[in-house]
């Protein structure tokens, strides 16, 4: 257990809000992508057949973005800002205690971190918007506007969930961004797999929500409000919460919101309903599943990190799950063959990157590895789709190769390499930076603990390196070798396909592994391709994915500017700033110190001083980088150099009974899914069955119905003439009442 | 002119059904809608011109009829801002069903539409009773019209349906019968035999006057007839039968209206009257509640017949309800009134959805039905929409008193902050709160059948024909979504700016609450009111009473 007084919880002041009404047109920010929802929903229940609704998406949202720029641009920097909209939830009653109103209204809190979050979100928003007009052209006229209103709506929520004022205004955008992400999941709706993915994730994330809602009622109980503002007046004036106010102290809050948190953000143990969203259109996979919405529990943490810090076992709880996940995620998405799903995996993996540093107390390279993550797992995933796109939706890795020397796939590829770059960690990218931050402060904290968890994320890093140029090397290197996938047909008839597939996938995938389903997958595709093969050749993008990869990939490569000038001009880079700036500086143990590093304790010894470098900063960028570098060379190896070898070594493994579980355990992603179904959901659907019997039989059955038979009984003895119904009815209503009279005349003989 | 609204409320159903009596039977579907309609905008009127909404003050005070002086029953109505409320929900769903009904009922229409202007007179009733005797002959009342709705009009099994849904509920309410007229002979015995069914006076004489011991048994008899109404863990069971058995828009009453009079009269009734049982059986209660919430959502997963499925998640919303009210404080009875209001709305508007795919089909069974989405669209839009109603997503209605309901029920604890005392706390809301989790669970469930998949359709109906034999568009027409539309712009109304609700329930709640707090503080301190026959039933020792004198 980690020693309290090695964190000391710093007293911090987090400056009071400034009302700021003249900033109210910071509301357009939200209000613009819900009317580009409306039209979009007008445009798709009139049937409009063309491109409206996602011109329409796409203004809206660059011009959200624009308004999120200006309100970056013009608002002073000395206070973050709160912006009443309206009155929301919220009403008062006259009590005793000190709580006698419910105040949540419809209010924007603006610092610096909330407009960080803001600038990608939205401008990521737009960039994808864009590339989405094309990418979702073979559905025009069909699902385009439902598409686009989802979009939009999500833009709206997630808004809301990043500029709202207090907890119940961000618990509307943490439904609201659960609900575009499951109508988005389920945008194939005929496909049956599509639809259980979208229900999994929603349900997932209600657990989580309940979790944020209780802690938002704690919250409530202890310091009688749910504003951020209130909320930090309390803790940085250092009152005790309303002492023992409730059965649940406060020290249960961040217990609570962390669980919210990794319910959205896909950490252990809620973290299997991400590699499903996969089956989501690839620019929702971009944008929400990896660059926004799962980013929001690392929001949510950072923004309530005052509260945080004052639980140093919290936080090291954080630091272990981020860690453990970073991990599991890596050594599944290793054995994948899927590459969006190996992107969803190494999202989980970079996520839970993102709360090891929360936990060790590095908000800002929390903070910073979400920004350059969205920039660079972006990409990623709009490069899986425009391959996806040009090749009829073939995704195996198995399938693809060389793409980049197929006509038109020059951009897509080169833009991929660099993403895979900055995933990987190697030296001077964004991802490099970020990921070390994070890293540095877990040897730099000298708690011995969070020297292990770096550790294991320098072994992660290794992985995450191996894993992402496995996929560069199989897809885009090597030789030119592809196959259509299955949506060579018309798109509803791919649809239809694909959930043809997928049902035997579940039939008899689960136990016999995937080689049955692969060799079904093999046939069937064979069989389309040839069929279709004289009228099918992959065909790259044009200037809307083009561009927009274009724009990302220099967005990707920028973001490390900030790190260029921290680091060698040693000044805080400005993401840095901003993080200080906000709430989610106060109370780091001891930052200013450990991010710096010059002064105290780092020349001591640290876990990395076997490099002779005394810097631990240093020494964590020479052994990451070593250990990418390493990394991309064993994926070079197996995957482009000698691709068989990889298989062999599969092949070697499995034959083995002592090794045999290792690729059986990474392939079946860890039976995650398996042991969910086995403990949770089979006991309470068998429940659900009992109690409906028991309903049914017991309840309804013997003790109403037997009982109503009871009068029905006595009448007939009384009546041996009579035994219609109704008699037997009034016999029971007769009985019933002589019943209650006699039960009354007692009460009132012994109550008296 | 208040009074002459008021009394315009109960005269203008009844006149209706008379006139749809005597009437062709073509005209009486014309009949109910205007009528229905014309009570919406005179319950609009009354709202309006309501001088209670901030002081939770009962307003006509001043409209009475003598009935039976010497008794002291007088036909005296009034409401409070909670009773206008329920007043707006019942006028606002009537001409709902109503105009839902067009297509769906085709014989014997004038005697189920002058049936649905009786229940409407019966239910306004209650919500307008300040006589005891007022009140339990209008809630009697309901009874007979949905009888008949759904003996007559109802699925293949109507007649159990409606016998177990008539006896069952009769005979609850015979007890709270039973009590009220306990009350009052207590209260002729305290006052020289003078005789009142004065719902206020009774209360303030109940609370005060009576002994611990008499009013925990007053509650428990009280308490009854209103659980099986609501209803409650473990007297639900009447509610998935009548309402897989009733005709959609009796559904849509059953659901909307029928039961908030369980939740209104504990609220109006149950609770101010005998405060003392309130408190002594809160976590007793709540614990049932809890129960009904997690049972009916499981059994809603295992649900193959959508209507069903919706009539058990009535039964765990409800547990919410109830919840909320028994969290004794403001936060919770606010959440709670509020969500009788807000079921009412997303609920009902779910059997309507449910009702215009049984027109088309013939069927609710979800085996049979999926992928609507691709040949309904703009019906699996209201569908999700008030899935996600119901579900308790922010925004809409149902989350407001959801949430205000569990954050009630979390922070009732014997020091807490919210208010007022009292006597359940985080781990209630803890256990219930899983019902957040079931609920999507099983909702979606439901969307993911009947919405979304492959498109599956029965057979046998390629050509979907009403019983009228006229056909209904593939998608919804223009009569249905004019049905839903409003339902739908209400609900993200309320959704979006509940504040003029929540303000105009806090009054009245506090005034329902009044006698609580003290009585808490002294149930914590003496770990019972009613000690210590109650407590375990052991002993037959006489009660002391603890100072309610």
């Amino acid at each position: 257990m980690l020693d309290p007084a090695s964190i000391q919880p710093a007293v911090v002041s987090i400056p009071a809000a400034i009302p700021s009404p003249e900033f109210a047109w910071a509301g357009l920010i939200l209000l613009l992508p819900v009317l580009a929802a409306v039209l979009s929903t007008i445009c798709g229940a009139r049937g409009v057949k063309g491109k409206l609704p996602g011109a329409i998406t796409s203004i809206a949202l660059i011009a959200s973005f624009v308004t999120t720029l200006m309100l970056f641009l013009r608002l002073p920097d000395d206070a973050p800002r709160t912006v009443h909209l309206f009155d929301w939830v919220a009403f008062a009653w006259s009590g005793t205690a000190p709580n006698t109103s419910f105040l949540a209204p419809f209010a924007l809190y603006v610092d610096s971190l909330t407009l960080l979050w803001m600038l990608f979100v939205t401008g990521l928003g737009s960039l994808i918007s864009i590339y989405a007009t094309e990418y979702m052209e073979a559905d025009v006229g069909k699902g385009y506007a439902r598409f686009f209103a989802s979009v939009a709506f999500f833009l709206f929520a997630m808004g809301a969930l990043v500029m709202g004022g207090n907890l119940i205004v961000l618990y509307l955008g943490w439904e609201g961004v659960g609900l575009a992400s499951y109508l988005l999941i389920g945008y194939f709706y005929t496909k049956p797999s599509a639809v259980a993915a979208a229900k999994k994730a929603f349900i997932m994330n209600r657990i989580g929500d309940l979790g944020l809602a209780l802690g938002g009622f704690l919250i409530w109980t202890n310091y009688g409000t749910v504003e951020y503002d209130a909320l930090f007046k309390a803790i940085s004036s250092g009152a005790a919460p309303a002492a023992n106010a409730s059965a649940w102290g406060a020290w249960a809050i961040p217990y609570c919101l962390m669980l919210g948190a990794f319910g959205k953000s896909a950490q252990i143990p809620l973290f299997v309903w991400l590699p499903d969203a996969m089956e989501g259109p690839t620019p929702v996979s971009a944008l929400i599943h990896a660059a926004t919405m799962v980013t929001a529990g690392v929001y949510l943490i950072a923004r309530m990190f005052p509260l945080f810090s004052l639980d140093p076992n919290a936080l090291l709880v954080v630091a272990c799950v981020g860690c453990l996940t970073a991990f599991v995620a890596a050594t599944i998405g290793m054995a994948q063959y899927d590459i969006k799903r190996v992107m969803a995996y190494s999202t989980v993996s970079q996520l839970g990157y993102m709360f090891l540093g929360l936990g060790v107390g590095t908000t800002f390279g929390a903070v910073y590895h979400v920004f350059t993550h969205a920039f660079f797992k972006a990409l990623l995933f709009l490069c899986c789709g425009a391959i996806m796109h040009g090749m009829a939706g073939q995704l195996d890795l198995r399938k693809l190769s060389g793409v980049r020397t197929v006509k038109g796939f020059g951009i897509i590829s080169w833009t991929f390499f660099i993403g895979c770059l900055c995933l990987a960690g190697f030296p001077f990218t964004a991802g490099f930076f970020s990921k070390d931050t994070i890293i540095a402060q877990a040897f730099a904290s000298g708690n011995p603990t969070f020297a292990w968890l770096g550790w294991v994320a320098l072994f992660t890093a290794f992985l995450t390196a191996y894993y992402t140029f496995r996929v560069w090397f199989r897809v885009c290197a090597g030789p030119q070798k592809y196959e259509a996938g299955d949506e060579v047909h018309s798109h509803d008839d791919g649809a239809h396909d694909a959930h043809g597939h997928d049902d035997h996938g579940q039939a008899h995938g689960h136990a016999h592994g995937h080689a049955h389903g692969h060799a079904h997958g093999h046939a069937h595709s064979h069989a389309a391709a040839h069929a279709h093969s004289h009228d099918w050749h992959p065909h790259g993008p044009r200037w809307a994915i083009n561009g927009v990869l274009l724009v990302i990939c220099i967005g990707a490569l920028l973001a490390a500017v900030p790190s260029y000038n921290g680091e060698l001009q040693h000044k805080p880079n400005w993401v840095e700033t901003m993080v200080a700036h906000s709430s989610a500086a106060s109370g780091i143990p001891s930052h200013e110190h450990a991010a710096h590093g010059h002064e105290a304790g780092a020349a001591a010894h640290h876990a990395l001083s076997f490099t002779g470098i005394e810097d631990v900063h240093t020494a964590t960028s020479v052994v990451a980088s070593a250990v990418g570098v390493l990394g991309i060379c064993v994926a070079l190896w197996f995957h482009l150099l000698n691709r068989t070898a990889a298989d062999k070594l599969r092949a070697a493994l499995l034959s083995n009974g002592l090794t045999r579980w290792l690729p059986l355990l990474l392939e079946n992603k860890w039976y995650v899914d398996e042991i969910y179904h086995a403990v949770f959901r089979l006991p309470s659907w068998f429940l659900g069955h009992v109690l409906h019997f028991l309903d049914k039989q017991l309840i309804d059955g013997l003790l109403v119905n037997g009982g109503a038979r009871v009068p029905v009984e006595l009448g007939r003895l009384f009546q041996p003439l009579y035994n219609g119904a109704l008699q037997g009815y009034a016999a029971t209503m007769a009985g019933g009442i002589a019943l209650i009279a006699a039960w009354v005349f007692w009460i009132w003989m012994h109550g008296g | 002119m208040l009074s002459t609204l008021t009394a315009l409320l109960l005269i203008l159903p009844l006149l209706a059904a008379g006139g749809i009596a005597l009437g062709p039977a073509r005209t009486s579907k014309w009949i109910a809608t205007i009528a229905s309609l014309a009570v919406f905008a005179v319950a609009l009127a009354f709202s309006w011109g309501f001088p209670g909404w901030t002081d939770g003050s009962i307003a006509p005070s001043d409209l009475g009829l003598s009935v039976m002086p010497s008794l002291g029953i007088n036909l005296t109505l009034g409401a409070d801002s909670v009773g206008v409320m329920l007043i707006l929900l019942t006028a606002f769903l009537m001409p709902l069903a109503v105009i839902g009904s067009f297509t769906a009922v085709v014989d014997r229409q004038k005697e189920y539409y002058a049936w649905f202007m009786l229940l409407e007179a019966a239910m306004i009733g209650v919500f307008l009773a300040r006589d005891a005797i007022v009140f339990y002959t209008a809630y009697e009342f309901t009874l007979v019209p949905m009888f008949f709705l759904i003996a007559i009009y109802g699925g293949a099994e109507r007649r159990p349906a409606s016998i177990k849904f008539f006896l069952y509920t009769f005979l609850g309410s015979v007890l709270t019968l039973a009590g009220v007229i306990y009350i009052a002979a207590q209260h002729a015995l305290a006052h020289d035999g003078a005789w009142t069914f004065d719902l206020a006076a009774l209360a303030t004489f109940a609370s005060s006057e009576l002994s611990n011991t008499q009013q925990y048994w007053v509650f428990v008899l009280l308490m009854i007839g209103f659980a099986v109404k609501v209803p409650f863990f473990p007297v639900h069971t009447w509610l998935p039968l009548a309402h897989d058995q009733a005709p959609t828009a009796g559904s849509v009453i059953l659901a909307g209206t029928l039961l908030k009079l369980g939740t209104y009269g504990v609220y109006r009734i149950a609770l101010p009257t005998a405060p003392v049982g309130g408190v002594e059986l809160d976590q007793f209660i709540a614990v049932l509640c809890i129960i009904g919430i997690v049972h009916a959502a499981l059994i809603c997963w295992v649900q193959t017949d959508a209507k069903k499925l919706v009539a058990y998640s009535s039964v765990s919303h409800l547990g919410f309800c109830m919840l909320g009210l028994f969290a004794l404080n403001s936060v919770g009875a606010t959440g709670s009134v509020l969500y009788m209001i807000n079921h009412g709305l997303s609920t009902g508007a779910l059997f309507l959805c449910i009702g215009m795919i049984y027109e088309r089909y013939h069927t609710k069974d979800m085996a049979q039905l999926g992928g609507l989405f691709k040949v309904m669209p703009v019906w699996s839009f209201f569908m999700v929409f008030f899935t996600l109603a119901s579900l308790g997503l922010p925004g809409l209605n149902g989350f407001i008193g959801e949430f205000l309901c569990l954050l009630g029920c979390f922070s009732a604890e014997p020091n807490s902050v919210a208010g007022y005392p009292g006597l359940l706390g985080p781990w209630y809301a803890l256990v219930a709160g899983s019902g957040l989790v079931l609920a999507a669970m099983y909702l979606l469930i439901m969307l993911g059948k009947l919405v979304w998949g492959p498109l599956k359709e029965p057979h046998h109906d390629a050509h979907a024909t009403t019983q009228s034999g006229s056909s209904l568009p593939a998608d919804l027409s223009p009569r249905e979504i004019g049905i839903l539309v409003p339902l739908a712009l209400v609900c993200l109304a309320i959704g979006v700016y509940p504040k003029p609700m929540m303000e105009a329930i806090a009054p009245s709640v506090e005034k329902t609450l009044a006698a609580y707090p003290k009585l808490v503080d002294r149930y914590v301190q003496d770990g019972s009111l009613v000690a210590p026959r109650v407590d375990m039933g052991q002993g037959v020792a006489r009660a002391q009473p603890v100072g309610s004198e």
